[in-house]
């Protein structure tokens, strides 16, 4: 499986070769004369090289590349946008409905990150590396997560903001509820002053602003398989809901559950009498900023962490970790200052406990290999959702690949260690990502 | 140089928390809505703060195993989201801005207002001349450049590690790796559109009040708005690149006329997979400017000795301010994921080779 995705990958890069530019090929006919060594085949190769850089796609070209359902995806955004719209604006007087509008949004937002992640995908200058952009486009997903995560905290900060001027003045009639920041004061004053009447919808009637975002966030999380695709771009450590209810589709992604469960609370909102309205009303704009306040702080160091050119190990289950070939799985329950501690803690009725495999444990398995002394320096760091590197210095022991003899050796040992790093660390067992490592292993024998 | 920019941001911050105290205190003392308000604003400035002393305090940590290369790019991520944050406020004011102006709804409680945005103004003009003297003059404070930058590396790399830790705490020659720091450049900016503002508030009250028309606030602020949107998207789209780990054009030309020479040396067939990127451990510090870390792998000929072919290419590239680490693998082994041996090997291949080319 692991060899798989390497063989795969291999290839995007092999293109290279195919079309290098032009003032290499005057190396490659110095090449071997410089080279006094004996020389079988007389042809010598190309050397692999990257291009210099490659177009980024205008907005034109990206239009013009577009399939067909990457169209429709296109136009669906466009339509929860819309929504998203009517639902900011219905909301006059309601902090609930304008905080609910925020999360809307959001989705909105993360659909549209999909769309344009997928229009990329398109074109050679996402996947393929160069030398400007030595990994591809495919880095800026995770920076869109990030931007994505602090619109969350930015739109949990504005409703709290709201919601604390209202509790601090129970008296006060409703506000008008999006307030800006610093220059905030005049309009908090002005909407304190002038009475709006609060949102109120009459009893029996259905409040078309929040069955708006029901059915929306429900097409696109159905309709067009974008829950799994946010999901998996917004992977945010939730292991709170997943474990209440393992498997539940709706949980694993936690935002398009958020927003379906407020738009139902505000839908049963008009059931009560205005008094109460008032303060539900406050009530719930609190529970949605906090919660927005909570999943974009988690959210945004999830993918800091990624965007820091980190590796923080991998969560696995032990049923998994013991089936895999080595029996000496040096995986070591996770630190309790962690963030993963609660899944560990919730856990213990199920089977599997929730442990991780670390870096160190790898290169403590790494340094087990035969032939391998010393792993001197190991940097893990993952590059972006799908791709992973590992770059190691490696001591051979005494008498291994010294002086050329045993070319064999040394590139099983390399592929062996390849292969401990990508069946550890490589996510593989039907966690949705896969994560491709690329092993760099450079040696450096005793004698 | 850091230890300064993490002091000046906590002087800063602790002044607006005991301000924010304050605000708090007499607002509900006074039950006033626009105190509070601002209060409350005040402690998300303070949250921001706190996340720029963070980080400014971080990217002096050392690199473990998960940080692999350090906390270089913590202030960077810092000042994206600050960048990121001023767009969505900026945004939000200006639709804010346009009902005000649409619905005409009239200001009240104009001296509350006055006062509330003075006290503000007076904050923040501290924080201006704390922060915009650094953001300008980062150049020139630290600008007296010492020389020896030599750095004699040993085989593993190693030989510079110590060189860092002399902490000579300025820069390399007036910032040529183009290290603006965008985490005090996001403060900057933050304190900057608060103090406008600010501003904004005062100049709209005293005009509201010779002139009515309800329509001055709202004015005011989406100028301010989109004087803040232009600004911060600079900020934001410098500290994407860097994030993105895109190389610089000027780093670039030079790396590939690097990498063209590799080639050239004695044992080398050729190289496949070679990503660099910026080393920012140590930004701004001893280091030599626009230090590049990378890996590579390089097939050696054969008969050539690996280890030496390992040596010469690896010294190659240190001459050349480039870090690697480098697998050497023998010609014609297909094993390894580059896929740098897969492809043919056939005479004919250097014909299809040059038909290729675009
Ligand atoms: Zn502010
Ligand atoms: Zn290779």
């Amino acid at each position: 499986m692991a060899t798989d995705d390497g063989l795969a990958s291999g290839d995007s890069d092999a293109q290279a070769p195919k079309n290098p530019f032009n003032f290499q090929t005057q190396f490659i006919s110095t090449g071997p004369v410089k080279s006094h060594q004996i020389f079988q085949e007389p042809p010598p190769r190309p050397p692999p090289v990257l291009p210099a850089s490659l177009p980024i796609p205008t907005f034109k070209e990206a239009w013009a590349s577009m399939q067909r359902d990457q169209r429709a995806r296109l136009c669906w955004c466009c339509c929860h946008a819309a929504v998203a719209m009517y639902v900011f604006f219905s909301a006059e007087g309601s902090l609930a409905m304008t905080a609910l509008s925020h999360l809307v949004f959001f989705d909105v937002g993360s659909a549209a990150v999909c769309v344009a992640v997928d229009v990329l995908g398109n074109f050679e200058v996402w996947r393929r590396s160069s030398i400007r952009h030595p990994f591809g486009l495919q880095r800026a997903e995770v920076l869109a997560g990030f931007a994505m995560s602090v619109f969350l905290v930015f739109g949990g900060s504005i409703s709290s903001r709201t919601t604390s001027s209202t509790f601090s003045r129970p008296s006060a009639s409703t506000p008008r509820t999006t307030r800006p920041p610093r220059t905030s004061p005049t309009i908090t004053a002005a909407a304190a002053a002038t009475p709006t009447p609060a949102r109120y919808v009459s009893p029996g009637t259905v409040d078309f602003a929040s069955l708006a975002a029901v059915v929306s966030t429900l097409v696109s999380a159905y309709g067009l398989r974008n829950h799994s695709r946010i999901r998996r771009v917004m992977r945010v450590p939730f292991p709170y809901l997943a474990s209440l209810l393992p498997g539940a589709g709706i949980l694993a992604n936690p935002f398009h559950f958020l927003t379906l469960c407020f738009s139902f609370l505000l839908l049963l909102l008009p059931l009560v009498s205005l008094a109460h309205f008032v303060w539900l009303d406050a009530v719930i704009c609190a529970a949605i900023a906090a919660s927005m306040f909570i999943l974009g702080t988690r959210l945004a160091v999830a993918q800091g962490l990624m965007l820091l050119m980190s590796y923080s190990g991998l969560p696995t289950t032990t049923t998994i970790s013991s089936s895999s070939t080595n029996p000496s799985s040096k995986s070591k329950p996770f630190p309790s200052s962690s963030s993963s501690s609660f899944s560990a803690a919730t856990t213990t009725t199920t089977a599997a406990t929730t442990t991780t495999t670390t870096v160190s444990s790898v290169v403590r398995e790494l340094e087990s290999e035969p032939h391998v002394a010393r792993v001197e320096e190991a940097q893990f760091w993952q590059v972006h959702y799908g791709l992973a590197m590992a770059n190691l210095k490696v001591r051979l022991a005494r008498g291994t690949g010294s002086g050329g003899s045993d070319d064999g050796t040394l590139s099983q040992v390399r592929a062996r260690l390849a292969r401990v790093v990508q069946n550890r660390l490589g996510e593989g067992y039907g966690r949705g990502g896969n994560l491709r490592w690329e092993v760099t292993v450079q040696t450096c024998s005793d004698g | 140089m850091t230890e300064k920019d993490s002091r000046r941001i906590f002087y800063f911050m602790s002044l607006n928390l005991t301000f924010m105290m304050i605000q708090a205190f007499y607002g509900y003392v006074t039950d006033s809505l626009g105190l509070l308000s601002d209060s409350v604003h005040m402690f998300f400035d303070c949250v921001a703060l706190a996340v720029g002393l963070f980080a400014a305090v971080a990217s002096k940590w050392p690199p473990s195993e998960r940080f692999p290369y350090g906390f270089g790019k913590i202030e960077t991520l810092s000042g994206f989201g600050n960048g990121v944050f001023l767009i969505l406020i900026s945004v939000e004011i200006m639709t804010e801005a346009c009902e005000r102006i649409w619905e005409g709804r009239e200001t009240k409680r104009l001296g509350e207002l006055f006062v509330v945005s003075t006290l503000g103004l007076l904050v923040n003009l501290v924080g201006m001349m704390a922060f915009g003297h650094h953001h300008h003059g980062h150049g020139h404070d630290h600008g007296h450049s010492h020389g020896g930058h030599d750095h004699s590396h040993g085989c593993n790399g190693h030989g510079h590690g110590h060189d860092e830790k002399h902490d000579h705490s300025h820069g390399g020659h007036s910032h040529g790796h183009s290290h603006d720091n965008e985490n005090m450049h996001g403060i900057y900016l933050h304190v900057l559109a608060d103090t406008l503002g600010s501003a904004a508030v005062i100049v709209s009250t005293i005009l509201t009040h010779f002139w009515k028309w309800s329509g001055w606030d709202p004015l005011a602020s989406f100028l301010i708005a989109v004087l803040i949107l232009l600004s911060s998207l600079p900020l934001v789209k410098s500290s994407a690149r860097r994030l993105l780990l895109t190389i610089p054009p000027e780093i670039e030309y030079n790396l590939r006329n690097t990498l063209s020479g590799i080639t050239g040396l004695r044992g080398v067939v050729g190289y496949a997979a070679p990503k660099f990127w910026i080393d920012d451990r140590n930004a701004g510090e001893a280091t030599p400017a626009n230090k590049l870390l990378g890996v590579m792998h390089v097939v050696a000929a054969r008969g050539a000795d690996m280890e030496d072919v390992r040596d010469r290419v690896r010294n190659y590239l240190l001459g050349h301010n480039i870090d690697v680490t480098l697998q050497v693998e023998r010609e014609g082994d297909t094993s390894c994921w580059c896929g740098v041996g897969r492809s043919p090997l056939s005479a004919s291949h250097r014909v299809t080779h040059s038909t290729s080319i675009f």
